[in-house]
């Protein structure tokens, strides 16, 4: 440390482009005003010697940022040199001028252009479907497995994972769908109240939670909840190289960690499901009670438009949807990179390609049950 | 405590040319625990490898924390170029960390940052050079550690020896006269860890840099350190103190003993 050396100064131009520097030359006394202004000294000049005779301290840096000024003048042709280098300051001189990059060292890498960064995120994508279909068949083939012998699957794991995804996303879930029921209700009551049948609220409000609303609320909770806490532990534990511990034990990580993730969420999201659904009409009943209807019309209204296959339909859907949110997330947990960002980028696409897939599958669901007029 | 006789470890205070670390009667611990390590007065000299050595679990790592300022003492001080770091709370905590650098056990390289964006990334927070004189100077310091050639790449495509490496090329970006290492050799494979104790004597030499080194790795210990402050478990504090040589071969302490003693028949 330099104490009590006053700062960087230069006398210039001298005779014969003479520059007596002098002080502590460091990152921090030289900045970039003095800079620009021992730059703009040089003007005009065809031969410059800097005279380093009178510098009392200079560090790495000092060094460096003086090989830079003299690659510079270098750069437009001036004949540069120093003299004069102090004793004491020619080891750092000298360490300075050996580790100096060559302008082609310090050539960054090729980025490369639109039609290969194309390529290369078509090549991507095509591969994270090929993993998604292969994880895919991989997680059947255990479930069909398991068919055959269900003691081989993880109860204790399965009943604690439904629990902590599912049972611990009631609150959240069931408050969502309350209000949505309540502001689909409120907004179709406005209107229908305008042809004095907002009687049908109640139809309104009962075939969309059950049929639609109610399992695509639940789903997009539980990929928020549950899918994303499923992607970032097992991207985690392969950062931790806890998974190439279960490969190389000869353990499956899809069975032994994915396969008990996926059956809790497939068998519990429709009860998630259910609960959804009920809040909602209760939102539902509300603004039909504050309209004036007493509490059992919209309850008689609704049994007399609203039947099983509504209720199946709405059910069938929640399975697939959990199955869909645990199966991508537990994907992209497994398949994440190494690294410290990886945990991060997992869960993202995890929750990405969940809502994306949920949007799909509903809207061929949609296409499918028209169809079957079901 | 123990203390060799040829070495002269109490605090010298000279206003002229203050010690880069001196510790008075520190005293630190793990939040409301009681202290882990206590009363401890040690230096570390200009252009020395000062080594805070002892078995896992005797408090090297806290003593680090405190030393850098990531702790506050229960007692005592951390003096760092004649200045109390704590004196002033965060004001002369911003002014200490300008004059010190760390090294961390893992690296602790910015993951999204390439090798050389590292380096860069305190020249650009507290300098107001160029851009380009910068990179130049960030290019400078990988090339001092061996690492020019991978300048451009992000710390999770190199090795773990090439990470400290990068590690100390950071640390050093603002030139500081002391650089704490916390087990620099943690990790590495015996020739990778060699490497990296002769880039720390190395620049010790070249640059009259100070170093605090904790380490429990024996190797590392009699070929870099020059004077060494020995932890102990039982004594909550410092065992013994002195070079490594006297340590392991001279020292009454029994910490030392066992120390140095490891592993040996």
């Amino acid at each position: 440390m330099a104490k009590n050396v006053p700062d960087f100064r230069f006398e210039g131009p001298l005779e014969g482009g003479l520059f007596v520097l002098s002080g502590n030359l460091n990152a921090f006394t030289a900045p970039k005003a003095l800079l620009v202004r021992f730059g703009k000294a040089f003007g005009g000049l065809s031969r410059v010697r800097l005279d380093l005779g009178k510098l009392e301290h200079l560090d790495l840096n000092g060094a460096a940022i003086l090989i830079a000024l003299m690659g510079n003048l270098g750069a437009k042709k001036i004949d540069c040199g120093v003299q004069n280098v102090p004793e004491h300051l020619l080891p750092i001189w000298e360490l300075a001028l050996k580790n100096h990059p060559s302008p082609e060292t310090l050539r960054e890498p090729e980025k490369p252009d639109v039609v290969t960064l194309l390529g290369m995120k078509t090549a991507r994508f095509l591969a994270d479907l090929r993993d998604l279909v292969s994880f895919l068949g991989e997680t059947l083939t255990h479930l069909l497995g398991f068919l055959f012998s269900p003691w081989r699957i993880r109860w204790g794991d399965f009943f604690a994972l439904a629990e902590r995804s599912v049972v611990n996303a009631i609150p959240v879930t069931c408050l969502v769908s309350f209000l949505v029921g309540l502001i689909l209700a409120f907004q179709s009551a406005m209107l229908m109240q305008l042809f004095g049948v907002e009687i049908f609220v109640a139809d309104l409000v009962g075939i969309a939670m059950i049929r639609e609303l109610g399992t695509l609320l639940t789903a997009i909770v539980l990929t928020g909840r549950s899918g994303s806490a499923f992607s970032s532990e097992l991207a985690s534990m392969k950062s931790n190289q806890e998974i190439d511990a279960f490969v190389t034990m000869g353990l499956s990580p899809a069975r032994d960690l994915a396969v008990p993730r996926i059956l809790a969420l497939t068998a519990a999201t429709p009860l998630l499901t259910i609960l959804a659904d009920f809040t909602g009409l209760i939102g539902g009943n509300i603004v039909m009670i504050s309209m004036g209807h007493p509490y059992m019309v919209f309850w008689e209204e609704l049994s007399g438009h609203v039947d099983a296959s509504d209720m199946a339909t709405g059910l069938f859907k929640a399975v697939v949807f959990g199955f869909t949110v645990a199966l991508i997330g537990c994907q992209r947990g497994l398949y994440a990179d190494q690294g410290p960002t990886a945990v991060g980028e997992a869960t993202t696409r995890g929750v990405v390609t969940n809502i994306i897939a949920i949007a799909i599958l509903d809207s061929l669901f949609a296409v499918l049950f028209y169809a079957l007029r079901w | 405590m123990t203390q060799a006789p040829t070495e002269k470890m109490t605090p010298t205070p000279d206003p002229a040319r203050p010690h880069p670390l001196r510790a008075e009667n520190l005293t630190v611990a793990h939040g409301d625990s009681p202290p882990l390590l206590e009363g401890m007065n040690f230096v570390a000299k200009e252009g020395e490898i000062l080594g805070i050595l002892g078995p896992s679990g005797c408090g090297k790592s806290t003593l680090l924390r405190h030393l850098v300022g990531l702790a506050e003492p229960r007692a005592g001080k951390v003096i760092l170029f004649g200045e109390d770091i704590f004196s002033e709370g965060n004001r002369s905590l911003a002014r200490a960390r300008r004059k010190y650098g760390v090294m961390y056990q893992s690296g602790a390289l910015f993951g999204d940052l390439t090798l050389l964006e590292n380096v860069s990334a305190p020249l650009k927070e507290f300098t107001r050079l160029p851009p380009k004189m910068i990179r130049d100077i960030a290019f400078l310091k990988l090339s001092l550690v061996g690492l020019e050639k991978a300048a451009f790449q992000l710390p999770a495509n190199v090795s773990g020896g090439m990470c400290k490496r990068a590690a100390i090329a950071r640390a050093l970006a603002l030139e500081p006269g002391l650089l704490f290492l916390d087990e620099p050799s943690a990790g590495l494979d015996p020739i990778t860890a060699a490497d990296l104790d002769e880039l720390i004597m190395t620049l010790a030499k070249n640059l009259k840099l100070t170093f605090v080194v904790v380490t429990h790795e024996l190797r590392s210990i009699m070929k870099i350190v020059d004077e060494a402050v020995l932890l102990g478990k039982e004594v909550r504090g410092i065992a013994a103190e002195g070079t490594p040589e006297y340590l392991a071969r001279e020292s009454p302490a029994p910490e030392a003993i066992a120390f140095f003693q490891r592993g040996k028949k």
